[in-house]
């Protein structure tokens, strides 16, 4: 009995025994992750994040008729009207996941830190870029408390009314290009303009003047200023002032992967657009397209059978999918789809192929517009040539075989002037083609002028209720899921989560 | 072998001071006072007074380590009587008992055999049975015969007696028998009774035969059953508060599959387990009373002689991911490194109550593995034992051979088409041909039997050598076992190699050292990639009905090597092309622990133990150059991935264990009181390259672009527990435990956590001996509540943020390279995390009845897991994609029967069934106040519908997309074109988790040959079949035949304006519905089924060997045959498990893996 006495005593002992956790604080301690990084390089991840996807391919081009898809399956998406959360979502994931989330860290960890104010001032300028974007896209969006599931722990963000959003936007852009300071600490590492602070200026003023003319339907006054602001600061100059990503191996364009990878006999070129470029004798549809002649199925999509001639070309039209397109098919003559020309995949798609974010040829396409309008000076006939000349030039970025010789830019330009009583198609119609490959701004802008016009997609059984075009893209299924109460407010403010509803800048 | 009690007995016993104290001990208990007896080895004090004589016994045998085997008809065991021994030996004591009783004694190994005096024996009761060999001249009529048990091993000891009299023998050790019927017996039919302590008697009817060959079927009673719990406690089954389960080797040796724990399907009580179809080296995957969590992985923890290893599940989107494109393939578990053959014993402890004791690691109950360490008996034994099986792949699909390859109506006529996997295409018709390829002409005609012409027939061979001694004061066991499979899938394989090593050896009678080391050497050979198009055989079941598959063969690929292109969706990879894929994973492992074992007293042991489980895994594989699915590599490079893989896992335990164990009267005191500490370090390191300047050279020099991380983790839990148990008159039983747990993961707040438990349990046949009927054999009722959780949920530094360089730098306009960095991970990180909790109630009543031949084990279980830690999906907009929040509850509930059943013993027959049955209902209590319309996605199907956690519903919801019906419930159509329309959001098809789990064997035992039949069923859940959506869209499924004819459909239903649709769609256009609109409903089945899993037939050839051989002791061979044939199914084309995900995240959402194998071979066992 003394023994169990005794043990029990001993047991008591050991179960108050304290130090049970020696040591444990150091061993959860990651002895080789990093628990911080220069914030320049997060701002580089999120600059290559915002090259634009494959999905911008599925939805914005092919609803501004620029290219198609006839096939069904999981793409399903624009070609057919269709709303494919699947797809509708991709802006989203891609704005907030991987673009907000890092710059919000740049802003957090840059913005009381003086010898970062340069890159603080480039990270609000993107930042900004980004988010313009997003609601171009959806309309009303988490912006104010976006990107702060960790830092402030706001894992339901509110949604701003699109608005407020542009009205922030409009002075974010404009205070941060114009706090970017040559005097400050470069920041080398910058993979578009190598921290160029007067780019970076010119980039911010150009995309000031990009949102500003954004209001052009909604609020031609507060346009009209803000245009007025932009000119001032200093927009693009010359293609030198481009924001061009340059993609490589490593880091490969995104359609340009699809289209070289998988879905190479996937897409094609609507019929409208290369109508217009044909019809235009547009010297740019020789850099653009490839027809496989006699191509009876993909694998016959072969060099060989390549033609580039403008004249070769074809496009597919728009309403069928690829069981009822042999009809067209028919109709134009082929042998198969597969003979409809395509976007060169080994040229302007081939996957180390350069993004164009914001270009000069936009930009004096955007002040054409603005002095044909009279919110600025300057010769709006004089500015549009110089948009197209632009473009033309831009194309020899993609390589030798693209570039358009000056003659025949010359021929065009001058065949094609303003004309008087057209020139907002005029303009508009060449920002079009200008902004090909650039899905959300080429659909933005056709939005916002209503140009080119366009025949509305007849393909049947649309998911569009009272629209003609897509209008907006909806809400990912997500949000519904997490963040109910405050999508739920969102829809209340501007509409029904829908294709058809306008976003605000977008008024009838 | 024989010694008779009268001579050196002692030494032969090995009767030690530690027996004699313990004899001392329970002695002592028993007979209400405790007498301090000289501690004189060798010698028994006792001192009953009006005891019952098997009451007696008992004591007698925990004492001496002896046995006593007897029938019923020699002695009355309720008989009380008296005896007082003081300092005698075990020869004195036996004498005293039993010479007033009349019984004779004989000393067999260590068993005491008693038996009734034959007539003219001496009356001291020493008894010589006849031997098997003595011929008898005796001219009376005399029978002579073999008692086997239900291995065919001869059973010595065995009581043989004329029914109704006390005249008989007993048979020898080799369990022969001879006996002289009387006289005058030859007009009325002799009945024989053979019975044996243990096993179930059997009455024998004497025709005319001189040889009877006598089978005894075990009685499964077993009251004094020793069952091994948890940290390796043994205790007696009847002091058991709570439901286990063991299981015999035999289960899982005999026929057996490559990863062991897939015998055991449909044998446990409460045990789902599942065999994937990914191959015969994949995971098991096994679930204890149901998914307790809305975790991906509810595995139960593995414990090998007292000592968790690692499980780590590496199967198909398992519990580690892997780097490089389209990988799902799966590469095992860590129950595959166990060789069965080195098994002793097994345990399942299901409840909460069970496993209380292993605290944060348990909330899925444990399956602990004893392996040998000792041979049986003494002496050197050697066992050698040679299992092989062929393996039929098994092709269920019923798919439409009337229109062939094509789209749109139309065949393939010019060269390429790229309709490789479509169907919809023309009627057959007798000459009709089609060009495939580069203008290849051949006819359009069905294929059938696409399946079995791409797989081949596998096979497993498995050899296993143990050699082993025993002897008084411990032994050895070493097995050496070498496992060969080759897979179904060509060029696939794998190979086992495993040497273990177990020890046990007493010192100086008070210090026992015993181990063991386990080394497995694995290779497992290109796993098949399953569940995805893209490199997988799954593409053969959407195949085109007409693809000769000798040409798929033959253009496999171009003159460079790359895949030529057939098919319009480029990730379907030419099933042939596919197996240029390679992946090689070598895991080399060791494992296995010491323990030193002191006892101070008689009633006061510590035991230190220290275990280690480590193994490297190294792993190389590649994405193959020149796929269609691939993007070109840069100029001067060709495309394709490699990954080199290296891992090292170890987890050490130390551990201690202090125990007390003293009666004070009537009431039995057992304390025990331990600590744990657990030390457990992940590294790895990887590197991915991709695109090569070599072609076909896959090695990281030859790369373009390399990218190497090397990751770490280390975590630790320290521990300290107690469990107590009171016994009151050895029929009442009341224990609780503690344990308390430090996490080295959690935040130091949350990091001490508490686990406690209850249990009691209550022979009510022994308290109530009296009053209960004879037929009333045991009776015992048990209560149980625990507590314990789950410390994986919360991975090492959850707490923290991290960033990642990416590997890649990006070159800037002015060509410098430049880094990018971004943050690590989409999960929110939280710092006040807790490992979920497991509450748990169980009640549960065993029977014996009718002198054992109707046996009942019940249980009911309410298990309540709260604090669960939910992945909750966060808003994109906020920048992550997840939070690990505790909010998580969920409750399991049911009800677990095994019913064991002897219909018929008689005349060297005997038929048992056991019947094992379990009912697990779930619901979802609680997601948290953050979760919109009270339900999270957990998972999402490779081709439709979803997987859910739905408040108020049962666990594993199936959502997708139905058919949009009206208010009358009609199908609406799209007025424009004729297709189905789907509903506006998910809905849900009900739960994907069986209610229903259980098997049904029947052993048959007819002179030797032994039959057993398993048949295993699990009912009640539903599966989206991914196979069949596929089946659909490409025109292969029957249902797809309508309007093929007539080149249109025309829905029946309406349109969205209530008009009956008479819109015609395209026939292709309409089946294709399906995949673009992602509907689910066509495909949801029951996904229940019946199967007769197992067939095993075996003899023992022993008798017959050994007579001519004789050095051969036992030698059995058995015919085997699993997953025999499916009695029902209801989902089409498919069998239902043939399924590769082990996630329950992805339960129910079929993705087509690997076909099922039929597995027929033998098991030989032989004995030296």
């Amino acid at each position: 009995m003394k023994k169990l006495t005794s043990f029990l005593t001993a047991v008591a002992l050991l179960t108050s025994m304290s130090g049970c956790d020696k040591g444990f604080d150091e061993l959860n301690v990651n002895p080789i992750a990093l628990t911080s990084v220069d914030p320049a390089f997060q701002f580089n991840t999120a600059v290559v994040s915002t090259a634009f996807g494959y999905h911008n391919l599925q939805y914005e081009t092919i609803i501004v008729k620029q290219m198609i898809n006839p096939f069904s399956g999981v793409g399903a998406a624009g070609q057919y009207n269709q709303d494919n959360r699947g797809v509708t979502a991709a802006n989203w994931q891609q704005g907030y996941r991987n673009v907000v989330r890092e710059l919000t860290d740049v802003l957090a960890q840059t913005k009381d830190v003086p010898a970062r104010s340069n890159l603080y001032h480039m990270t609000r300028i993107w930042q900004a870029y980004q988010f313009m974007m997003l609601t171009d896209t959806y309309g009303d969006i988490p912006y104010l408390e976006a990107g702060k599931s960790y830092l402030e722990g706001i894992v339901k963000p509110k949604y701003d009314a699109q608005e407020a959003v542009y009205a922030s936007l409009l002075t974010e852009l404009e205070t941060a290009s114009a706090a970017l300071d040559a005097t400050k600490a470069r920041v080398t590492s910058d993979v578009i303009y190598s921290g160029d602070i007067t780019k970076w200026k010119r980039l911010g003023y150009s995309l000031l003047l990009r949102a500003g003319m954004r209001l052009s339907k909604v609020n031609p006054t507060k346009a009209a200023e803000v245009v007025g602001k932009a000119v001032a600061g200093g927009v693009m100059q010359s293609n030198d002032d481009n924001a061009i990503l340059r993609h490589n191996a490593n880091f490969q364009n995104p359609p340009g992967a699809q289209l070289n990878g998988g879905q190479a006999d996937f897409f094609y070129l609507a019929e409208d657009f290369v109508t217009h470029l044909k019809t235009t004798d547009d010297p740019r549809l020789n850099s653009i397209a490839v027809r496989y002649i006699g191509a009876k199925s993909a694998v016959d999509q072969k060099e060989p059978s390549a033609n580039r001639t403008a004249a070769a070309q074809i496009g597919m039209p728009q309403g069928f999918d690829n069981t009822t397109i042999s009809a067209a098919v028919k109709t134009d003559k082929l042998v198969s789809l597969y003979e409809y020309s395509q976007l060169d995949r080994s040229r302007m798609a081939n996957a180390q192929a350069p993004t164009f974010f914001v270009t000069y040829a936009q930009t004096q396409l955007l002040l054409a517009e603005a002095s044909f309008r009279k919110w600025t000076t300057g010769d709006a006939a004089a500015l549009f040539a110089n948009g197209i000349r632009s473009h033309m030039r831009q194309l020899a970025s993609y390589g030798a075989s693209t570039a358009i010789a000056e003659p025949a830019i010359t021929t065009y330009v001058g065949a094609n002037p303003l004309a008087a009583g057209k020139e907002l198609e005029q303009i508009n119609t060449q920002y079009w083609v200008a902004s090909f490959l650039n899905g959300p701004e080429a659909w933005a802008n056709f939005r916002r002028s209503g140009f080119p016009v366009l025949k509305p997609n007849p393909f049947p059984g649309s998911d569009l209720k009272t629209e003609q075009f897509i209008r907006r893209l909806t809400y990912t299924d997500a949000e519904r899921n997490v963040n109910k109460t405050n999508v739920e407010q969102a829809i209340a403010r501007q509409g029904a989560d829908l294709l058809d509803t306008r976003v605000w800048w977008d008024k009838k | 072998m024989k010694k008779k009690y009268g001579s050196r007995w002692p030494n032969q016993l090995g009767f030690s001071l530690a027996q004699g104290l313990l004899l001392w001990l329970v002695v002592g208990v028993a007979y209400a006072h405790v007498t301090h007896a000289q501690e004189n080895q060798n010698r028994l004090t006792l001192h009953a007074e009006n005891q019952e004589i098997r009451k007696v016994l008992t004591d007698i045998e925990k004492a001496a380590g002896v046995r006593f085997v007897y029938s019923s008809q020699v002695i009355d065991v309720r008989q009380k009587i008296s005896l007082h021994t003081t300092n005698s030996t075990l020869e004195e004591v036996l004498g005293k008992l039993f010479k007033p009783l009349k019984v004779a004694f004989e000393l067999v190994g260590k068993k005491v055999v008693l038996s009734a005096p034959v007539p003219g024996s001496p009356e001291t009761g020493v008894l010589s049975p006849p031997q098997a060999e003595f011929e008898t001249a005796i001219a009376r009529r005399a029978v002579s015969g073999r008692v086997t048990d239900e291995k065919n091993t001869g059973m010595g000891g065995v009581s043989v007696l004329l029914k109704g009299t006390q005249q008989g023998t007993n048979t020898n050790a080799d369990g022969g028998f001879q006996l002289d019927l009387p006289d005058g017996t030859r007009s009325s039919p002799v009945v024989l009774v053979f019975s044996f302590v243990g096993y179930l008697s059997q009455e024998v009817t004497v025709g005319n035969q001189s040889f009877l060959a006598v089978s005894l079927a075990p009685d499964n009673t077993s009251l004094d059953e020793v069952v091994v719990t948890a940290l390796g406690i043994k205790k007696q089954s009847k002091s058991i508060g709570y439901a286990t389960a063991t299981v015999s080797p035999e289960e899982v040796t005999v026929n057996r599959t490559t990863n062991f724990m897939n015998a055991l399907q449909g044998k446990v009580a409460g045990v789902n387990i599942t065999s994937l179809g990914s191959g015969p080296a994949g995971t098991s995957k096994i679930r204890i009373r149901g998914q307790s969590s809305f975790g991906g992985n509810n595995s139960p923890l593995i414990v090998v002689n007292g000592v968790p290893i690692d499980n780590t599940n590496n199967g198909a989107r398992g519990d580690v991911s892997e780097r490089g494109s389209n990988r799902t393939s799966d590469g095992g578990d860590g129950l595959s490194s166990i060789n069965p053959d080195n098994i002793e014993s097994m345990t399942v402890l299901k409840g909460a109550a069970a496993s209380a004791l292993y605290g944060s690691r348990a909330k899925d109950g444990v399956i602990m593995i004893t392996t040998k360490i000792r041979g049986a008996g003494t002496g050197i034994g050697l066992e050698y034992n040679t299992n092989f099986t062929t393996d039929t792949p098994l092709d269920y699909t019923d798919y439409q051979y009337e229109y062939g390859q094509g789209e749109n109506g139309v065949r393939p006529t010019t060269p390429f088409p790229t309709s490789g996997q479509w169907s919809f295409g023309e009627k057959f018709a007798p000459g009709m041909t089609q060009i495939l390829f580069d203008n290849i002409t051949v006819p359009y005609e069905p294929q059938r039997g696409q399946i079995n012409q791409y797989y081949r027939t596998g096979n497993t061979w498995t050899n296993t050598l143990s050699l082993s001694s025993g002897g008084e004061f411990g032994g050895f066991n070493l097995s050496v076992s070498n496992l060969d499979n080759k897979t179904i899938l060509p060029g696939s394989g794998y190979s086992r190699r495993t040497v273990n090593l177990g020890f046990t050896q007493t010192l100086a009678k008070k210090l026992t050292v015993s181990g063991n080391v386990n080394y497995s050497n694995e290779y497992r050979k290109n796993p098949p990639n399953i569940a995805e198009q893209d490199f997988s055989p799954v593409v053969l079941f959407s195949m085109a009905n007409s693809m000769p598959m000798e040409l798929l063969e033959k253009y496999s690929t171009d003159a460079n090597g790359d895949e030529v292109r057939w098919s319009r969706f480029t990730n379907r990879t030419n099933p042939y092309f596919s197996l240029k894929r390679f992946d090689n994973i070598r895991t080399d492992r060791v494992f296995g622990n010491l323990t030193a074992r002191y006892n101070f007293t008689d009633w006061l042991f510590v035991q230190g133990r220290i275990g280690q489980d480590f193994y490297s895994r190294e792993q190389d594989y590649n994405l193959p150059t020149g796929t269609q699915r691939q993007v070109p590599a840069p100029p001067g490079f060709v495309n394709g991935q490699f990954v080199q893989d290296a891992r090292n896992v170890r987890e050490l335990n130390a551990d201690f264990l202090l125990g007390a164990n003293r009666t004070f009267g009537v009431v039995g005191v057992n304390l025990n009181l331990g600590g744990n500490q657990m030390y457990r370090k992940i590294s790895r390191h990887n590197v991915l390259v991709q695109d090569f300047f070599s072609r076909n050279l896959y090695t990281i020099g030859n790369s373009r672009q390399r990218d190497a991380v090397y990751d770490l983790s280390e975590r630790q839990v320290n521990s300290l527990y107690a469990s107590a148990e009171v016994s009151f008159k050895d029929y009442f039983f009341l224990n609780g435990t503690a344990r308390n747990d430090w996490f080295s993961t959690l935040s130091p707040e949350n990091r001490s956590i508490l686990y406690p438990s209850v249990t009691a349990s209550f022979v009510f046949s022994q308290a109530f001996a009296s009053a209960l009927p004879n037929w009333f054999s045991f009776g015992k009722i048990r209560a149980a509540y625990g507590e314990v959780g789950s410390d994986t949920d919360v991975p090492p530094y959850a707490s923290n943020l991290f960033y990642t360089i990416n590997a890649q730098q990006f070159t800037s306009v002015t060509g410098a390279a430049q880094p990018l960095a971004n943050i690590s991970g989409t999960v929110v990180p939280n710092a006040n995390l807790r490992p979920m909790r497991v509450s748990e109630k169980e009640v549960g009543l065993e029977l014996k009845l009718f002198n054992n031949r109707l046996g009942l084990d019940l249980s009911y279980y309410d298990k309540l897991s709260s604090d669960q830690i939910l992945r909750a999906q966060t808003s994109d907009a906020g920048g992550y994609q997840s939070q690990l929040i505790n909010v998580g509850k969920s409750q399991n509930r049911g009800v677990e029967m095994l019913l064991t059943l002897t219909p018929l013993t008689r005349n060297n027959f005997t038929w048992n069934t056991t019947f094992n049955v379990a009912y697990n209902v779930t619901k979802v209590l609680d997601l948290g106040a953050g979760i919109s319309d009270s339900q999270i996605t957990v998972g999402t199907g490779d081709f439709t519908g979803e997987l859910r956690q739905v408040v108020g519903q049962p666990m594993g919801q199936l959502f997708g997309f139905g058919y949009l019906r009206d208010a009358q419930g009609r199908q609406v159509f799209d007025a424009g074109n004729g297709r189905p329309l789907r509903t506006p959001t998910q809905i849900a098809f009900g739960s994907a988790l069986p209610l229903w789990v259980g098997g049904i064997t029947n052993g048959f035992n007819y002179r030797g040959i032994s039959l057993s039949v398993l048949i295993d069923f699990k009912l009640g859940h539903k599966l989206i079949s991914g196979t069949n959506h596929n089946a659909w869209r490409h025109g292969l499924h029957k249902a797809t035949l309508v309007g093929r004819e007539e080149g249109f459909v025309i829905g029946n239903g309406v349109n969205a304006n209530g008009e009956v649709n008479k819109t015609k769609s395209g026939v292709q256009a309409f089946y294709e519905t399906v995949r673009s609109q992602n509907i689910a409903e066509e495909f949801v089945y029951n996904a229940g089924l019946w199967q007769l899993r197992q067939i095993t037939l075996g003899y023992d050839f022993s008798k017959l060997v050994s007579r001519r051989v004789s050095f051969i002791k036992g030698l059995r061979l058995s015919a085997v045959a699993n997953n025999v044939a499916l009695l029902k199914k209801w989902v089409p084309n498919i069998h239902p498990e043939q399924f590769g995900f082990p996630s329950d995240n992805l339960l129910g959402l079929e993705a087509t893996g690997l076909p099922i194998t039929r597995n027929i071979g033998f098991n030989l066992n032989v004995r030296f």
